[in-house]
């Protein structure tokens, strides 16, 4: 199934016929009145395929023809035909950008956007291209939508287009929170629909979102669309698009499944209720419904992807902790191959996280919470958007947590820790508000955990998000969610996610521990960030934006000056490394450190003034260099190795254990360091967890295997297993009979019974 | 065979490959051009990791390493045919290139100043050679392509690459010198690390760095030739184990005696019930630990002795 499936993702969309797929009401794109008569009927939902079969078999003009062979779901028909109309009149714009519509509705987006620009290109004002073009931006959350938007509503253009034009901008407009752009949008719209007697149903379904957005319970929007056209899933699955991008999984789903319950042949809804299943765990049902959208449409990627990602989950294994008496169950999903080396640390740091956030925001979770890691980075990205490509390490849905396994990046560019620490602070604040906090919020406090209560604590700013501090580009609270759905800036998410963590920081803070969980009540009431501000700190938004802007200039406003100056210094240092100033470059890092205390990222001066110091015979200065870099929250590996040895060398064995548990929850991959964890843990007497570091090195299957079974032996004699110990001494001989140390031990042993 | 004398205990380790014991064995060591410093400062310490294990294995006259200004094709093609005319059939060879090499999807070149060596002139100053053992170590970039052209029967390759197409730098060196001085190289845990627990560590050092580091793999060493694990490249003990008391080699005897019939319990572990193979396991490692037991007493009698 797999292969096969692989072979029609590449194969062309539209070689096949027979592809049901009901087309988008165009308002007014299509020139032929005898397809404008045919979709009223079957826009009312009653079955028009005779009068497009009428059409096909008519001396009609090509273009017409193919909207009637689109409309019987006849696309490969469609697309000669369209071919057909363009090639005898290649003037006609208009057929061009029809034919960029079917390309667009069959996947290929890519493709559409160039018939768009082509027909742009041969008519500058076609304001259905633009439209066309601004749809398939729209779908990628690019801001160059609006610039098309822009172009259509201020220009005279058919009112057709300035329809789709304001429906489109109602859209952007709730998916952006801002209801009233989305209702005035709509209120355009609408007037022109009724002058000309086109289907009401996009805009009632927009209405129909923006009512679920302000809570109303009676939804009379459903209504109205169900009676013009009682078979018109996409009444439902509108709204369900921005309950699903509110994070409202759950009532998403619940309108999804009202989408195919009255229109079954709606693939596309099929498809999102199949994700949005497997985003709350729903396994089976998610396949049942990823199939279904799959018999109607095989083309759609997400839903091959995910098909594919369905099949996958036979090589991952489920893991279930049931915790104490009151405690939720954890239920993991890894690997095989890494279930037994994540599996200890992925449980453990969950359940501290619960105990940690459950005091902190006043919310007991109610569910089990279960985490996935994926080995493979795409696998990930299907788990999460259907597609591959996706730039995030994590992504919470609920009481489901997908994430990259350590093994799906580099060490260097991921803690996975750090990321799951963060995610379990979605759980919190995504249940404690039923799915209704804002995602500025949500971010941000799990930004400042990762920085508070996270396994590598500190604040860490990128030079990128200081330029952008500096720059004053932080947005205001009322708008950092723009921030996050439609950047305007390569970076501006980052720049969004440290932004809304400096201000849940501030407000922690500043205004003192208990207001983000008081915050957290009254989004799940359903205020809105003003009314939550004001409320709960006392101070309305614009209040807050400044008290939050001088707090910045306080806490950072040296560095900001600074940074140029960092910059200058950071060239120096380079060169004085290259020439071997080992003094210079102690120098230089020194002062780089004074600069930025908390630079503990990439090229961290820290790393480089410990090796300065090892080179001018400095030892202990070098450790001590690291010990900083560690306690302000570094993870570089190597770093952290070498701290190790030389703690272990001091004989501060203590901090050792600390900085070891530190690198499991960013390296837990390396037998070696289970190996070296596991006797200093043995050493201090912690025979238990020694043990533990020795079974996950022993399923990393190491090199040393007779090592790796001795080291369990010496853990379980110390618990007093010697049954256990010498059937492990006896794996180590059988591999090494000569092993010294464990033909002692298996003396002692027998020595002992 | 004075150099057997001298290695009793070894000789005695190794005995189960009977041919190969107590032979002349003979190691060779080319160091070739790093270009940029990172890679001369690497090499350095490759040869100088290899250098100090071969030392603890051969005595200074059969050992012998080329690098710096000694370092040219002229000079090691001379060497090899002088050691040509005084080698034997029951001999060792160990030839170490550590380096880079080149590869133009026809010939293959390590890379000395002056003259490079050429795939060719590997392969004719090896087959010139009578040692029936041969190990020959390539740690660098395109040493796959010498794979064909090198294979022979009684011939170990460890090479750093699979293919000749594989032209990155390469992290097999480093890796492969760690083998020599990291005791968990040596997974039977008799202090010694043979060719085949050097390749398969490096081998796996490699796979990981370039998992964990989220690469796309650009080597993938290869082992050509059987018997890589009976021949020795590094000893973590000094070769002076040797003894001229009766007692003592009474025990080692003892010793080589129970190591064998361990290996016959294993053989035949797949037709025993796991149960009865534990319980005779169990006996044997006993038996074997307590006889260490009194090989230690005795080593530690004759050291207060002396």
């Amino acid at each position: 199934m797999r292969d096969e499936r692989c072979t029609l993702i590449v194969a062309s969309l539209l070689l096949l016929p027979g592809v049901l797929a009901a087309r988008d009401i165009h308002y007014g794109a299509v020139a032929s009145d005898a397809v404008a008569a045919c979709d009223t009927v079957a826009w009312r939902g009653q079955s028009a395929a005779d009068c497009y079969r009428e059409i096909l078999g008519s001396d009609a003009a090509a273009a017409a023809k193919a909207e009637a062979a689109w409309a019987l779901g006849d696309r490969q028909a469609a697309n000669e035909l369209f071919r057909a109309a363009t090639s005898a009149n290649p003037d006609d714009t208009t057929a061009l950008v029809r034919w960029g519509d079917l390309y667009a509705a069959s996947h290929q987006e890519a493709e559409a956007l160039e018939m768009y620009r082509e027909a742009l290109a041969a008519d500058p004002a076609n304001a259905y291209a633009k439209l066309g073009a601004a749809h398939v931006l729209a779908g990628r959350f690019a801001s160059e939508a609006g610039l098309y938007l822009e172009s259509i509503l201020s220009s005279n253009v058919p009112d057709g287009a300035r329809v789709g034009a304001q429906l489109l901008t109602a859209r952007i407009a709730l998916e952006n929170g801002d209801t009233r752009l989305a209702a005035q949008s709509l209120d355009e719209a609408e007037a022109l629909i009724r002058e000309h007697d086109w289907p009401p149903l996009d805009a009632h379904a927009l209405r129909a979102a923006l009512d679920l957005d302000a809570g109303v319970e009676d939804n009379a929007w459903i209504r109205r669309a169900l009676d013009y056209n009682p078979a018109w899933g996409n009444v439902y699955a509108i709204p369900a698009h921005f309950l699903i991008i509110k994070r409202r999984y759950r009532e998403g789903i619940d309108l999804f499944q009202r989408a195919v319950d009255i229109e079954p042949g709606l693939a596309s809804a099929h498809e999102q209720l199949g994700i949005n299943l497997l985003r709350d765990n729903q396994v089976s049902r998610a396949r049942r419904h990823i199939e279904a959208a799959y018999a109607e449409d095989p083309f759609s990627p997400r839903v091959v992807n995910t098909l594919r990602l369905l099949d996958s989950f036979s090589d991952f294994r489920l893991v279930e902790s049931r915790g104490a008496d009151g405690d939720v169950p954890i239920i993991l999903r890894l690997h095989k191959t890494e279930r037994d080396v994540l599996a200890p640390y992925a449980t453990d740091l969950v359940r501290e996280s619960i105990a940690e956030f459950t005091s902190r925001y006043d919310f007991t979770l109610t569910e089990p919470v279960i985490v996935e890691m994926y080995p493979d980075h795409d696998d990930f990205a299907v788990r999460t958007a259907g597609m591959p490509g996706l730039g995030i390490l994590g992504a919470t849905f609920g009481y489901v947590i997908a994430m990259d396994s350590p093994s799906g990046r580099s060490v260097e560019e991921f803690q996975w820790g750090t990321t799951l620490w963060h995610e379990m602070a979605h759980v919190f604040t995504l249940e404690a508000t039923d799915h209704r906090v804002p995602r500025w919020f949500s971010e941000g406090v799990s930004v400042y955990e990762e920085w508070r209560s996270g396994p590598s604590r500190g604040v860490r700013l990128s030079h990128m998000v200081l330029d952008k501090m500096r720059d004053d580009a932080f947005l205001p609270i009322n708008r950092l969610d723009e921030g996050f759905i439609r950047p305007t800036y390569e970076g501006q998410v980052i720049v969004s996610y440290m932004q809304a963590g400096l201000i849940c920081r501030f407000i922690d803070q500043q205004y003192g521990e208990g207001k983000l969980a008081a915050m957290l009540v009254d989004w799940r009431d359903g205020a809105a960030t003003p009314a939550v501000i004001e409320r709960v700190l006392g101070v309305d938004t614009d209040a807050f934006d400044d008290a939050f802007g001088r707090a910045l200039d306080a806490e950072f406003g040296t560095l900001l000056a600074s940074l140029d100056d960092w910059r200058e210094k950071r060239k120096q240092l380079t060169r004085a490394v290259d020439n071997k100033d080992w003094q210079g470059v102690a120098t230089i890092a020194s002062e780089l450190i004074t600069l930025m205390p908390g630079h503990v990222t990439s090229n961290s001066p820290y790393l480089v003034l410990a090796d300065a110091q090892r080179e001018l015979g400095k030892t202990g200065a070098a450790r001590a260099t690291l010990e900083t870099y560690w306690q302000k929250g570094g993870y570089e590996v190597g770093a952290l190795g070498t701290l190790v040895r030389e703690l272990r060398a001091a004989g501060a064995n203590d901090k050792a254990l600390a900085v070891h548990a530190r690198i499991n929850l960013i390296d837990p991959l390396n037998a070696e360091l289970h190996g070296e964890y596991g006797e200093l843990l043995l050493a201090a007497g912690q025979p238990q967890q020694a043990l533990r570091e020795f079974e996950v090195a022993l399923a990393l299957a190491p090199h040393d295997m007779a090592t790796a079974w001795y080291r369990m032996a010496e853990a379980r004699m110390a618990l007093g297993e010697k049954a256990k110990a010498q059937a492990n001494l006896l794996e180590a001989l059988d591999i090494a009979p000569n092993f010294r140390p464990a033909q002692k031990l298996l003396l002692k042993l027998a020595g002992s019974q | 065979m004075s150099n057997c004398m001298r290695q009793l205990l070894p000789c005695i380790a190794l005995s189960i490959a009977s041919a190969m014991a107590c032979a002349e064995k003979t190691i060779v060591i080319v160091e070739g051009l790093g270009g940029e410093p990172r890679f001369v400062q690497g090499f350095a310490e490759q040869v100088d990791a290899i250098e100090t294990a071969s030392g603890k294995l051969v005595p200074p006259e059969q050992l012998q390493v080329f690098r710096n200004a000694d370092a040219q094709r002229d000079a090691i093609m001379a060497y090899f045919e002088t050691l040509a005319a005084e080698s034997s059939p029951g001999d060792e060879l160990l030839l170490y290139l550590v380096g880079h090499g080149s590869y133009d999807d026809h010939h293959y070149k390590f890379n000395l100043a002056g003259p490079d060596l050429t795939g060719e002139d590997i392969a004719g100053l090896l087959d010139a050679q009578a040692a029936n053992v041969q190990v020959f170590v390539n740690t660098g970039s395109a040493s796959g392509a010498l794979g064909e052209m090198l294979e022979r029967d009684g011939r170990i390759l460890l090479l750093a690459t699979r293919s000749g197409r594989e032209r990155h730098a390469t992290r097999f060196g480093t890796y492969l010198a760690d083998a020599f001085v990291n005791e968990f190289a040596d997974t039977n845990k008799n202090a010694s690390v043979s060719a085949g627990e050097a390749f398969r560590f490096a081998e796996r050092q490699v796979a990981d760095f370039y998992e964990r580091h989220n690469q796309l793999a650009t080597e993938h060493p290869q082992l050509i030739g059987a018997m890589a694990d009976r021949v020795v490249l590094a000893r973590f003990t000094s070769a002076a184990d040797a003894t001229t008391d009766d007692a003592l080699a009474a025990l080692l005897v003892e010793r080589q005696t129970m190591n064998a019939d361990i290996e016959a319990l294993r053989l035949r572990r797949e037709t025993m019930a796991a149960d009865d193979y534990h319980a005779a396991l169990l006996e044997k490692m006993l038996a074997l630990a307590m006889l260490e037991d009194r090989i230690e007493a005795q080593q530690e009698a004759l050291q207060n002795a002396r």
